[in-house]
Order: structure tokens, then C-alpha cells, then sequence
């Protein structure tokens, strides 16, 4: 999951498009989330002191609950407005994938059950923790949740990355909100990263810009993808032997993929690359370019008050949730939708960026240089 | 080359006080007519425009335009370590890599000299037309300051009404509500406590009470000042500096749902 090295690539050759701030600076701002991963971090690491999940009375399962219900409102008292965004059927050629996760499920099993008499609580917990998976039933809970607590979601027909995508493509919403790298091959005007990380983490939010990311790369949008895919996607497996800098080198010098395997096929004494059988790059490609969503204009957005009453019976009474919380949780929930959103100047002032000259730039990268050593002491 | 000697390190000193809860780092573009600071904060909402001309300086020579990228933390650290009148002079070179300032007292022979390292602060300039406003308002700047203050205790906030015949800022919290209105008012042997209203249309317009206090900071700067508003339109709020120049916050409103 998640392509590999793309961050990294991005950060050196484009570190324009790379910005962090604080949450509370996306204020006014709308943005999609990608559910299902979040439900899963909340189910990895919304943990009790022991290490094992939270659950109701009857033993079910409450992490993401619990996470999505708290981290949702963390969004909204700084004056975000999110939509999530659920997985849909998976891509046929995700099955490959979904498969490799489902062996690695099972083996992790296998390892519990045989250490679950020797081992300790760490180890176990740490095998544990790859058993998990969202299930249907959770998916279902959350978007229960979503809807007692007046926040929109979209079920989206396949991917929810594509979908968040299309949504911030589409002007529905600001940016996309995904952990997944693969998410900027959908083309999303904005990626956000670590938007719903517990607060405790202090982990600024990244947002990374798309076009100035592929601007700064020098890449095209198709040479994008085809290098993504090189790198590792969900869809098919890569080229052994080609990490994110010769992906990055190779797409630079070829322009694309069918180019590289001409390249490899004709020059096999020159290569120690081995292009996979039956290699589907392209139907991969098709699924980044003409992913299968819902259009955004086709998608509306409402967020509501949220059903106090309702959310002290699902939550409370079905769930085990303390009522004084989740009825504090629902103020603040009510606050933060009534209060007016806040302007920004950029709207009615033409930014300009600084461009500074030339040839004075090699003077500057040296003051840079100096003034950040200077700081550090 | 860059020589500026203020006559009492005071005026610095307020400045840099007023506007470093905005901006933490920011380019001070030095020119024959004075320095000049523009400079945004983080989130955008909040723009500091600062003008000290030629004229605040006792002495001023500036022979090729200078940018000093300052961390106004560290500078402000600096410049409160001057006594209130010692005169303050800033030193530096045409392709700096640090700033100079020096204070001197007037009575004792006493010179302290601090130097600053200079940062490179890629920053992005807002481009402000000249803009058509609705009302002008001009205070005490003492007074705006109170009500802001006032006001901030009960909501987050701050609506500000103009009509006819009267201002009405406002505001609506959890705890309860607030309003204090201001009528025309126009004082002849002090005109700066004079209220000074000019209105073309009337207007109704929110603001964050958090940006309002970050405002105010500049209170000490001058006994008035000028409020410009149009509706949904960002306000300017003006110190106007005696010794020649301005401090100018642009403010974004806040809106009512947009759908």
C-alpha cells in the first residue's frame, strides 16, 4: 500500500509543493477524507493502556468508533468540514494485492498461534496488530455514526482516493485527505496528509500541491503515473530491482512505460532488469487516469446538526460510551457549524510570489545556509 | 549602505511589538524613502502593511535598496534592551548578512552594539489595490482598543454595524451578548477624541475577535484610528504614524455559510 518513495522523491525535487502547517490553518476549509484507511489507523491505534482494542460491554469492537468520533470533532471545532469518502467494490486488479494481504493476515495468525504460549504480550500484539482489517460490519457503525452526527458521506463506486480526488477536482471540497501516495495519481488539486493523527502527535498536516509537485519533478501527467506505477501501486507489481531513484532516472530518459520495456526487451545485454510477465501497467494506468467514481457535480454535500438523541442511544446504550462525553462531543459538534467561516485575504488580493532575480540567488542560498546555522545554536 | 538613527528607540521598539504575534519572520525592504514591511500571516487572514518614512528618522541614508529578512523574535529581544530614549540606529551593508543596531545614551557616553543574522524569507506579496470603501470611521484608537477588548470577553466574534447615525459593534456568545454603539461625536479643543463617521452605504460585517486583538497591539502607535469597511470586502484598520508613515492591518471578514 502506498507507493514507495514518492514522498521522498516529491520532497527533493519539488519542496515548493510541499507545505506543513498546523490544523487549525485549514480552517473554512472543506475536505474529503479516505474513511476506510482512517478507520483503520483508528482500529491500529486506538488502543487501551494494555495494548488491546476498546469494546463495549458484549466485547465488540469500538476503536474506530471511538477515534472517528473524537478526531471528527477535533476537525470541526477548528472549522473544517469533512466528507468521508467509502471504499466501494475493489478494482479487478486489486485482486493480486488484496490477495498478498489476506496471505500475509493468515501468516501472521499462524505466528500467534505459535507463540502465544512462549511468546510475550509484545510480540504477540505486534502480529495482532497486522491481523486487522476493517470489516463490514465496522464500515457500516461508522457510517452510522457519520450520519447521527450530521457529517456528509459518499460511498464511492470503487476507490475512495479516486473518489476524495474527484471531489477536490470538482471544487466540492478544497483538498483530499489520504495517507496514501497513490492518491495524487488521481490528480487532486491538494493532498493532505496526517489530518486525522491523534493530537497528541503533534504531527503537523502535510499538503502537498499537485501540479507544482509534478512541475517540480518535471514530469507530465501521464509520465507521473507511469513513474508511480513504477514504484509500487496496488494494481500491479513493479520491475525488480528498480527503487524510487532509477524509476525517477529511467521515466526521465524513456518518457514511459511502454518505452522502457521496448528499451529493456531490445537491450538485454546492456539491462539487468526483467520486465514481469504479463505485465498489466496498463490497465493499471487506465484506473489512475479514468478511475470509476461518482462525478462531483453529481455529489452533494450537507452537514447537519447533529442528532443528540440519537447519538446518546447508539452510542451510549448500544455502544457503552459515557453520555456525559458524547453529549459534550455533540456541543461541540453544533458549535462549530454555527459559527461564521472565516475569510481569507488571498480571495481579494492577487498573490504574487516572490521572485527574487537571478543572479543574485547563489548569494541568498548561502545567507540561507548561514542564517539556519545560525539559528540551530 | 543602510543608515537609519532614530531619535528615541521607542518607535521601534512599539512597532516591532505590534506586529511580531502576526508575523514571526519578515522582509524589511529598506529604500531611499524609508523602510517598508508587508507581510502575512500564516493562515492569510491577518496582513500587516508598515511604512516608517524618511521623515521618523533624524538621520537616513539608504544608497541601494536593502531587504533584511528579520526574525522579529530575536529582534525584538534586541531592541527591548535599549533604554526608551537612547537614540537607536540601524546599520547595514549593501549585500548584508547581519544587521547592526546601536544604542547610544544622551546623557552618559554609554554605546551598546548588538548584530542580528539576516534570514532569507521567501515570502508571497499580496498585491492591494487602491479600494472603494463603503464607510471610514476614525477614533480614538484608545477607545477601539477597549471595546475589542470588551467585547472579546464574550464571544469570538465581533460584528460591527455602520449606519446613519450611528457604529454598533456587537457580540453574541455562549454566556450572553454585548453591543456598545457610537454616535458622531466631534471634540474641539481635542480633536483626537473625536468620532468621525463617513459613510457612503451602510454596512454589517464580522470579524474574528483573535485578529482584532492582534490589532490593537499597535494601539500605543497612535492616538486615532481610521477604520475603512465595505461589505464582504477585508477591512483596513490604519495607525497613522505623527513622525511620517503608517502601520496598516488588512483583516478578512468572517461569513455567514456560503451555501
Amino acid at each position: 500500500m502506498g507507493v514507495k518513495g514518492l514522498n521522498q522523491l516529491i520532497k527533493e525535487h519539488s519542496p515548493q509543493s510541499f507545505k506543513e502547517f498546523q490544523l487549525k490553518n485549514l480552517f473554512g476549509r472543506k475536505v474529503a477524507i479516505d474513511a476506510s484507511m482512517c478507520l483503520y489507523q483508528f482500529l491500529i491505534a486506538v488502543r487501551q493502556s494494555d495494548g488491546q482494542q476498546l469494546t463495549n460491554e458484549d466485547g465488540e469492537t469500538t476503536s474506530h468508533l471511538l477515534g472517528l468520533f473524537y478526531r471528527t470533532i477535533r476537525l470541526v471545532e477548528n472549522n473544517i468540514k469533512p466528507v468521508y469518502v467509502f471504499d466501494g467494490k475493489p478494482p479487478v486488479l486489486k485482486g493480486g494485492e488484496l490477495e498478498k494481504r489476506l496471505l500475509k493476515r493468515e501468516e501472521a495468525q499462524k505466528q500467534i498461534d505459535a507463540i502465544k504460549d512462549t511468546g510475550t504480550v509484545a510480540e504477540v500484539m505486534k502480529f495482532e496488530k497486522r491481523l486487522v482489517r476493517v470489516s463490514r460490519e465496522q464500515n457500516d457503525e461508522a457510517k452510522k455514526l457519520l450520519e447521527l452526527m450530521g457529517i456528509p458521506y459518499v460511498e464511492a463506486p470503487c476507490e475512495a482516493e479516486a473518489q476524495c480526488a474527484e471531489l477536490a477536482r470538482g471544487g466540492k471540497v478544497f483538498a483530499a485527505a489520504s495517507e496514501d501516495m497513490d492518491t495524487l495519481c488521481y490528480e487532486p488539486p491538494y493532498l493532505l496528509r496526517h489530518l486525522t493523527f491523534a493530537e497528541a502527535r503533534k504531527m503537523p498536516i502535510d499538503q502537498i500541491t499537485y501540479s507544482e509537485a509534478i512541475e517540480g519533478l518535471g514530469l507530465t501527467k501521464d509520465e507521473f503515473i507511469d513513474m508511480c506505477i513504477l514504484l509500487g501501486c496496488d494494481y500491479c507489481e513493479t520491475i525488480k530491482g528498480v527503487g524510487p531513484v532509477t524509476a525517477f532516472k529511467l521515466i526521465k530518459e524513456h518518457g514511459s512505460i511502454d518505452k522502457i520495456v521496448e528499451w529493456v526487451e531490445s537491450n538485454p545485454e546492456k539491462t539487468k532488469y526483467k520486465i514481469p510477465e504479463n505485465w498489466p501497467y496498463d490497465e493499471a494506468r487506465q484506473l489512475f487516469k479514468k478511475p470509476e467514481v461518482t462525478r462531483a457535480q453529481d455529489v452533494s454535500l450537507k452537514w447537519k446538526e447533529p442528532n443528540i438523541d440519537g447519538l446518546i442511544e447508539y452510542m451510549v446504550q448500544g455502544k457503552g460510551f459515557s453520555e456525559d462525553r458524547i453529549r459534550s462531543g455533540a456541543e461541540k459538534l453544533k458549535k462549530g457549524l454555527k459559527s461564521g467561516i472565516q475569510g481569507r485575504l488571498d480571495g481579494f488580493f492577487l498573490v504574487v510570489p516572490s521572485n527574487k532575480p537571478k543572479d543574485n540567488k547563489r548569494k541568498l542560498d548561502a545567507k540561507d545556509t548561514k542564517a539556519k546555522r545560525g539559528k540551530k545554536k | 549602505m543602510l543608515e537609519g538613527k532614530f531619535d528615541e528607540s521607542t518607535l521601534l521598539k512599539k512597532i516591532v511589538d505590534s506586529i511580531k504575534d502576526v508575523v514571526k519572520l519578515c522582509n524589511f525592504n529598506c529604500t531611499e524613502h524609508g523602510i517598508t514591511v508587508q507581510a502575512v500571516d500564516d493562515s492569510r487572514v491577518l496582513l500587516v502593511s508598515l511604512l516608517v518614512g524618511q521623515t521618523a528618522f533624524s538621520d537616513y541614508r539608504c544608497d541601494r535598496d536593502v531587504t533584511l529578512g528579520i526574525d522579529l523574535d530575536s529582534f525584538s529581544k534586541i531592541i527591548k534592551s535599549a533604554n526608551n530614549e537612547d537614540y537607536l540606529t540601524l546599520l547595514a551593508e549593501d549585500s548584508p548578512d547581519s544587521v547592526m543596531t546601536i544604542f547610544e545614551d544622551k546623557k552618559k557616553e554609554r554605546v551598546s552594539e548588538y548584530s542580528l543574522k539576516l534570514m532569507n524569507i521567501d515570502s508571497e506579496f499580496l498585491k492591494i489595490d487602491d479600494m472603494e470603501y463603503d464607510t471610514v470611521i476614525t477614533m480614538p484608537s484608545a477607545e477601539f482598543a477597549k471595546i475589542v477588548r470588551d467585547l472579546k470577553n464574550l464571544s469570538e466574534s465581533l460584528n460591527i454595524i455602520v449606519t446613519k447615525d450611528s457604529v454598533k459593534f456587537s457580540s453574541d456568545g455562549e454566556v450572553g451578548s454585548g453591543s456598545i454603539v457610537l454616535k458622531p461625536y466631534t471634540d474641539m479643543d481635542r480633536p483626537e477624541e473625536s468620532i468621525n463617521v463617513h459613510l457612503d452605504n451602510p454596512v454589517d460585517l464580522t470579524f474574528g475577535l483573535k485578529y482584532l486583538s492582534d490589532i490593537i497591539k499597535a494601539t500605543g502607535l497612535a492616538g486615532t484610528i481610521t477604520i475603512k469597511l465595505a461589505d464582504k470586502t477585508p477591512a483596513l484598520f490604519e495607525y497613522k504614524l505623527d513622525v511620517g508613515g503608517y502601520l496598516r492591518f488588512y483583516l478578512a471578514p468572517k461569513f455567514d455559510e456560503d451555501e
